[in-house]
């Protein structure tokens, strides 16, 4: 894909956007051609949403000015960019989960009259666009009953249907499985053939190496540069202009063999999740779990934790056969479960850090929370979790890396040894991803034990010491540091049976 | 973290029992109202069972023309709490416009103003909800609370505290007589169904009030104008408050300023055992009505078994919370 030299079909210049306090966009500048798909790119808080909010009319910013097809124009509201041609498919899903599909696609633009809306031509609006994308279910069912991916389609669909020429997609992948990411991808790249230009942002810089054209970065909120397809670039480029620095590689090979086994399923049966799991995890090593969305990881994971009954099976912790009824008997046990929504089932957002970090162990003194050892021991632990920020902020206020960081302070105190990532740098910058990548070997060389189920290639292949790849609930194979790689995880956890390579 | 075994057993039971049951299941998932119409048939059966005699055409009547002004505030609830709001003045709303129906009649003006005044006060009442809700930010419950005591004190500044009795002869025919042997109530009832039905289903302002409810930011996004959409929901609310205040002063023949205190909460009760979610995004105008017919007829039915107005009142809680519980199970287990 080359982009010629002609005229851009949009470009933003100079714009600068500060809020009292806070310069989120600093001279900040993306050009855009029809027919490609550009890459931005940048860790959390380099104002890429800011810049996102901008092109689509939610913020007007300070200074700056704005060109469509050489037409200078001024955005005022999400209204004015649709009306322009501009259209954007959110981080979090912007449907009405009571709609239907049909629906969600015409809000806000239903053709009426006297007030009536006029549903065959809103039907018909709507069935073209999903046709072009190849949307199979019932699209008149409220889309809370559809898949996330397919609910994603369905925003895709409403692009199309306002004739965008321009579709920002805000991190699309974050929630969807691998096939229904590589579904997305094939549609991207058609978009880009019918001369959309798209643009795409995502912390996974696979996905960038994979689609973009050219990739624009931003760094506290300046322009640093944009790059072009080629030899340029690469992830070291890329890391290097996010994080202003070059980033030392955390693969480290574990120096030790591992010890013995501090984790082992047997036989572990839920019917409708999965079937006949068994594994162990050694002291000192990371096992990562790979599979598609949907394929029983978790659910293997709420079992272990007696957060679900499993069926049959049993477990062994530290080489003894133990009843984990609970998840209180598994933090009793030493078994730390990470969960993959930090806001929900990890943190108490409205809570200080101290507090949650404690909450499994607060400590008390006649019947009264002791504060003083409270915060004592939510320093130490925030410390050695490198995360250092007062102890009395409050949960919701940090970025997710933080989050997760004072998540493992929480279960550093538990004294656990058997710890459970369950996506652990889901929706965290490449800077902080390193740092708990950085934690999470701390953790092994202090002879704890890691499962990690991960749906990203590169995590689980720079992180683990072995793959336990899962297909539709089945164990489909295990692979040695030595014979993983991405194809031989892909082919099990699609379900083939044996790799060639 | 033991209540997510509980969670998940209900799921696991839920799901059990539905393999056998699969037309059931999609039935409910696909017509959710279909509880509260089950729950109405059962409790007819059940006091058909205990006395045969309260199977009657004059019964049901009976039923139909109490349950009306339930009804119809039920109605006008569900469209407020369909936009993720809910409003408890409209049963201080409903005094007021009664008391200004009244006063205007015995000043002489004649019906037709007297029913304008009354829907024009309606409207004013929502337009302060809608006002106050959507540019002050306040939420929903503190503002109607605050107008709940308003609207209440303004009925009774304006009546004087006293009755206004002596309604013409006329309008009480007009709005509580009948239409060959079907009472006028019930028939205004039906119509007010079948407009917001209408509303809900074929018109923006129906499909917005959903979108607003359900998710109010991709509702901005979208491009809708939400202070308005929202607001046009309180307006309506209180323009039917005031609707079933007009029937209510002509079924009684006089307008009392103390009005409408005992109907708030039947009101909220049926409509969300008609589906409405408090969360707002959901509610419906049929089910409001069912549920507005499952108050009537429990209290019809218990007083026919003679069972003491206090009891009515323990039994009638524990059926909506009955009713309740069974929505809940049917939306956890999809």
């Amino acid at each position: 894909m080359q982009v010629q030299p002609r005229h851009p079909l949009l470009l933003l210049e100079g714009v600068s956007k500060s809020w009292p306090g806070v310069k989120a966009l600093d001279d900040v500048r993306i050009e855009l051609f029809a027919g490609e798909i550009h890459a931005l790119i940048g860790e959390n808080g380099a104002g890429k949403s800011t810049l996102l909010k901008v092109l689509f009319g939610v913020h007007e910013p300070d200074t700056g000015t704005l060109h469509i097809e050489g037409d200078l124009v001024q955005l005022g509201s999400p209204s004015d960019a649709m009306a322009n041609g501009i259209s954007m498919v959110h981080q979090e899903l912007s449907l009405v989960p009571q709609l239907s599909a049909v629906q969600n696609i015409v809000l806000g633009r239903e053709k009426s009259t006297g007030g009536f809306i006029d549903w065959t031509a809103a039907r018909q609006d709507a069935l073209t666009a999903l046709k072009r994308l190849d949307f199979a279910p019932n699209p008149n069912v409220p889309v809370r009953r559809l898949s996330v991916g397919q609910q994603q389609i369905v925003e895709l669909a409403r692009a199309l249907a306002i004739d965008a020429k321009i579709i920002i997609l805000d991190e699309p992948t974050a929630s969807l499985s691998l096939h229904e990411s590589q579904k997305l991808f094939a549609i991207l790249r058609e978009l880009r053939q019918a001369g959309h230009a798209l643009v795409y942002v995502s912390h996974r810089l696979a996905e960038v190496f994979d689609l973009a054209d050219r990739a624009t970065v931003l760094r506290d909120g300046k322009y640093i540069g944009t790059v072009v397809r080629g030899p340029e670039l690469t992830e070291k480029t890329l890391v290097r202009m996010m994080v202003g620095r070059g980033l030392d590689d955390v693969e480290i090979l574990p120096e030790t063999p591992p010890g013995e086994p501090v984790l082992e399923v047997r036989d572990f049966t839920r019917a409708g999740a999965f079937r006949d799991i068994s594994f162990e995890v050694r002291r000192g090593e990371i096992v990562g779990m790979a599979g598609m969305i949907g394929a029983g990881r978790t659910e293997v994971a709420r079992c272990i934790v007696g957060a679900d009954r499993r069926d049959t099976g049993s477990i062994r912790i530290r080489g003894k056969e133990m009843v984990i009824a609970s998840p209180a008997d598994a933090v009793k046990a030493g078994i730390a479960f990470l969960t993959e929504d930090r806001k929900h089932q990890g943190l108490a957002l409205r809570m200080s850090l101290a507090k949650n970090a404690t909450l499994p162990v607060t400590p008390t003194r006649f019947g009264f929370i002791d504060r003083a050892r409270q915060n004592e021991m939510a320093t130490s632990s925030l410390a050695r979790a490198s995360a250092h920020m007062p102890i009395t902020r409050l949960a919701g206020q940090l970025s997710g890396g933080n989050q997760q960081k004072v998540v493992l302070a929480k279960w550093l105190l538990t004294k656990s040894d058997i710890f459970i990532f369950d996506e652990p740098t889901r929706g965290i910058d490449v800077g902080a991803k390193a740092e708990i990548y950085a934690l999470m070997r701390k953790l092994t060389e202090h002879g704890a034990g890691i499962l990690m189920i991960s749906s990203e290639m590169p995590e689980l292949l720079r992180m683990s010491d072995r793959i336990l790849v899962m297909h539709e609930g089945d164990m489909a194979g295990e692979l040695t540091r030595a014979e993983a790689s991405e194809e031989r995880v892909v082919s099990y956890a699609s379900g083939g049976t044996s790799w060639q390579s | 973290m033991a209540k997510l075994n509980i969670a998940q057993d209900v799921g696991h039971t839920g799901a059990a029992m539905a393999a056998p049951h699969g037309i059931l299941r999609r039935l409910l998932t696909e017509w959710p109202q279909l509880g509260i119409v089950v729950a109405l048939i059962a409790t007819v059966l059940v006091f058909t069972a205990i006395d045969r005699a309260f199977f009657s055409g004059y019964n049901f009547v009976n039923i139909f023309l109490q349950s009306s002004i339930t009804a119809i505030l039920a109605i006008a609830e569900t469209l407020v709490i369909i936009t993720a709001g809910i409003d408890l003045s409209i049963g201080s709303a409903l005094a007021l416009t009664a008391v200004v129906a009244g006063l205007l009649m015995k000043a002489g003006f004649g019906l037709p103003l007297a029913v304008l005044g009354s829907l024009l006060t309606g409207a004013a009442a929502g337009l302060l909800n809608g006002a106050l809700v959507t540019l002050t930010g306040i939420t929903p419950f503190v503002v109607t609370l605050g107008t709940m005591s308003i609207f209440s004190g303004l009925a009774l500044i304006a009546s004087g505290g006293q009755t206004v009795y002596g309604l013409p002869q006329a309008f009480n025919e007009l709005l509580a007589g009948s239409a060959g042997p079907i009472p006028i109530p019930i028939i205004i009832a039906l119509i007010v169904l079948v407009i917001t039905a209408a509303i809900m289903s074929t018109t923006k302002l129906g499909e917005y009030m959903v979108a607003i409810g359900g998710a109010k930011e991709v509702a901005r996004l979208a491009g809708i104008n939400v202070t308005l959409y929202t607001a046009a929901a309180y307006v309506i609310a209180s323009v039917l408050a005031a609707v079933a205040g007009l029937v209510t002063i002509a079924r009684l023949g006089a307008a009392d300023p103390i009005l409408g205190q005992d109907l708030l909460l039947p009101a909220i009760a049926a409509a969300v055992m008609g589906g409405a979610d408090l969360m707002g995004g959901e509610g419906s105008m049929l089910g409001a009505v069912v549920g507005a017919l499952l108050i009537a007829t429990l209290q019809a039915g218990l007083t026919f078994l003679n069972v003491q107005a206090f009891y009515q009142q323990v039994a009638i809680g524990v059926v909506i919370i009955l009713a309740l519980l069974f929505n809940r199970l049917q939306k956890g287990g999809r």
